[in-house]
């Protein structure tokens, strides 16, 4: 039996898409669950102003949650390298990109660099690896597929919303839970010439030839192909018909074998 | 308001019949000179719609072909020009695009990465250095002036991280573009971490004056002089055309990379029977043409695609709701879309616009779906079903008595 890993998962200050009022975010809750399921002693990790909401995350699995104050203009990057430095987890989950900064998805990469571990992004499942000190990731790629991967631990881990749903939250759980406040360490945001105004929503891009033009043309435009007319083979016998799909099948990469 | 005033002595002089001692007119006879607008001929214009080779009666209202027949035959076609292409040998600076380009074909959002990059090079003289492996004529089209290749082999995006740092270090780029997909921000994200510099994540718009990125949950947007290191939104930038570039190779030596902490990695292609059908990479379609389900169902399996299928099909019960294609069902996002027995009514088609390629088999020539598809088939779908899965059947015999072959030749190798 081996002993149970430490593992450490960042929170941020999350906020609800549609009305924008503070909440937990959805794929850190999903990492809380993969965390319980290694059967891991998990630590939340928070670096940020006073909120009553991060507290949420005990509600969902979360025994434990280190808060570290800090300011509203600080930047949290320096309080999380110093905590994880005490904590020596063999593992630490973030989510894919963390709320309530610039959205930038900037911070695990930033903290693994500081703490030299590698950075293995999007999984949706862990286990334990053969040997010890080893884990199974499983990485949600796109359009379903997956990757197996094993990594060396210590390590830093992004959860993909393709994991496994959280626990519901549970009222109990979330008073039994224990909230330790430290201080975190001021580090002010370097300043960076970016001009910030109210979010605007941009227009997609369209077929060029379908802007400003009448709605059946739109329509044309959306449902034509955007590389001309292709080959047409006229009352084919079904044998031949059957060997140049498969042919052209073969040929555009998405028939196996 | 105003129309040609009449002249009725001009009129009736056109009726003039010629040759006789006194003036006479025919009244009852169409004018000699061609004034006015010729009569119209109903029965001729209907022989002209009839679209010829089709055994029901078809009419072309269009009057394509009409206009075909009567154009004069003397005028010869125009030579088609090819793209005009541009060579670039003097860059002022290099702006370097970094497309996921899986399986060496760029997606559309690499089209897009690298008309942003375009846009940028263009602006101030400089050329377009793409970094990654794909065929040198599909980078041309897309607009890349330089292709170098990172040695980079199998999944080690730390390894990737590295090459690109120090093609950072070795030549002159002033912007970087990544596009904001899985693996190109993970990659950004490793090389800023890497090399310290700031991130601009996801531009939604993109200017060579200025870039903007949505921030803070989508409530404030973050504006700026494009900077050296960014990441480009899906849809944000149009794709280049119109001009060729040269895609020519770049010698450059990369350091030794250390091997990564990732100790194996293993891809394992998704289940198609159990891929939402939004996300499915190949959708196998049935429409209203297809009368046996079970042979259908079979095609689907054989193939290694995901079923969908019509709205009319779906309301008649053959299949379940949930593989709806179309403006009321699912708008997919499939590499391709193969339409058995589907016309392609526009909602059909509006829920196939985004697949890359189209495959369709129909009976009627002049469906929709025909006209959109790369490879069309006028015949039965209900014909073609059975040659395919006998064809597929065919070749995954070969393969088995093959890899048996190799199997028995390896095992005697080894008694040798």
């Amino acid at each position: 039996m081996r002993e149970p890993m430490n593992v450490a998962v960042l929170l941020s200050a999350g906020h609800h898409p549609v009305s924008g009022r503070a909440c937990p975010v959805p794929v850190e809750m999903q990492a809380i669950g993969l965390g319980n399921a290694l059967g891991a002693e998990m630590t939340g990790l928070h670096a940020g102003p006073a909120s009553e909401t991060i507290a949420d995350a005990l509600g969902h699995g979360l025994a434990r949650l280190v808060h570290l104050k800090i300011g509203e203009a600080d930047d949290p990057l320096a309080s999380l390298i110093a905590a994880l430095g005490t904590e020596k987890s063999a593992l630490v989950l973030a989510g894919r990109v963390g709320q309530g900064g610039e959205d930038s998805g900037l911070l695990p990469y930033a903290l693994a660099r500081a703490l030299g571990l590698p950075v293995v992004p999007d999984a949706s499942a862990l286990r334990e690896g053969p040997e010890p000190s080893t884990l199974l990731v499983e990485q949600a790629l796109p359009r379903g597929a997956r990757r197996r991967l094993m990594v060396r631990l210590p390590a830093l881990v992004t959860v993909h919303p393709a994991a496994p749903a959280p626990l519901p939250f549970a009222y109990a759980a979330r008073r039994r839970g224990v909230v330790e406040e430290r201080a975190g360490i001021a580090s002010p945001r370097g300043e960076r010439a970016i001009e910030e105004r109210a979010y605007r929503p941009r227009p997609k891009l369209i077929a060029k030839s379908a802007a400003g033009a009448s709605a059946a043309e739109r329509l044309k435009a959306a449902t034509e192909a955007a590389s001309g007319g292709g080959r047409v083979l006229v009352d084919p016998p079904p044998e031949e018909a059957a060997r140049e799909i498969l042919a052209h099948l073969r040929d555009i990469g998405v028939l196996r074998g | 308001m105003s129309r040609l005033r009449r002249d009725p002595r001009s009129e009736r002089s056109r009726h003039r019949v010629e040759g006789a001692a006194r003036p006479r007119f025919d009244l009852a006879a169409a004018p000699s000179g061609l004034h006015g607008r010729a009569r119209r001929d109903p029965r001729a214009e209907f022989r002209l719609a009839q679209v010829p080779g089709t055994a029901r009666l078809r009419l072309d209202r269009t009057q394509r072909v009409a206009a075909l027949d009567l154009a004069p035959a003397a005028r010869a076609p125009e030579p088609q020009a090819g793209p005009r292409l541009v060579a670039i040998p003097e860059p002022a600076f290099l702006v370097a695009a970094v497309p996921d380009a899986p399986g060496g074909r760029l997606t559309p959002h690499d089209r897009q990465l690298l008309g942003a990059a375009r846009l940028l090079a263009d602006a101030g003289g400089g050329a377009v250095l793409v970094l990654a492996g794909a065929p040198a004529d599909e980078l041309a089209r897309a607009g890349a002036d330089r292709v170098l290749a990172l040695p980079v082999t199998g999944y080690d995006p730390e390894a990737r991280a590295m090459a690109l740092q120090a093609v950072l270090a070795g030549l002159d780029i002033r912007h970087v573009l990544l596009p904001e997909s899985p693996e190109g921000g993970d990659l950004a994200r490793r090389l800023a971490a890497l090399t310290g510099e700031p991130l601009f994540a996801g531009a939604e718009s993109l200017t060579a004056r200025a870039v903007t990125r949505p921030a803070a949950g989508r409530r404030t947007e973050q504006r700026m002089v494009p900077p050296r290191l960014l990441t480009l939104a899906a849809d944000a930038a149009a794709a280049h055309a119109g001009t060729l570039h040269e895609a020519l190779e770049v010698a450059f030596a990369f350091p030794p990379l250390p091997p990564g902490a990732i100790l194996s990695a293993d891809d394992v292609p998704a289940d198609p029977s159990r891929v939402p059908l939004a996300e499915a990479d190949f959708v196998v379609s049935a429409g209203n043409g297809i009368t046996d389900f079970a042979s259908f169902h079979d095609l689907v399996e054989a193939l290694h695609a995901t079923p969908g299928a019509s709205r009319v099909v779906c309301d008649a019960g053959l299949m379940p709701r949930a593989a709806q294609v179309g403006a009321s069902g699912t708008v997919l996002e499939a590499r391709c879309y193969f339409a058995l027995g589907i016309a392609g009514a526009p909602q059909h088609l509006q829920g196939v616009a985004r697949c890359e390629h189209v495959v369709a088999v129909n009976t009627d020539l002049h469906a929709a779906m025909i006209e959109r598809a790369g490879l069309a088939v006028v015949a039965d779908a209900q014909k073609v079903m059975p040659a395919l899965l006998s064809l597929l059947a065919e070749k995954a015999a070969d393969a088995e008595t093959h890899d048996a072959g190799a199997g028995e030749s390896e095992a005697e190798a080894v008694d040798a």
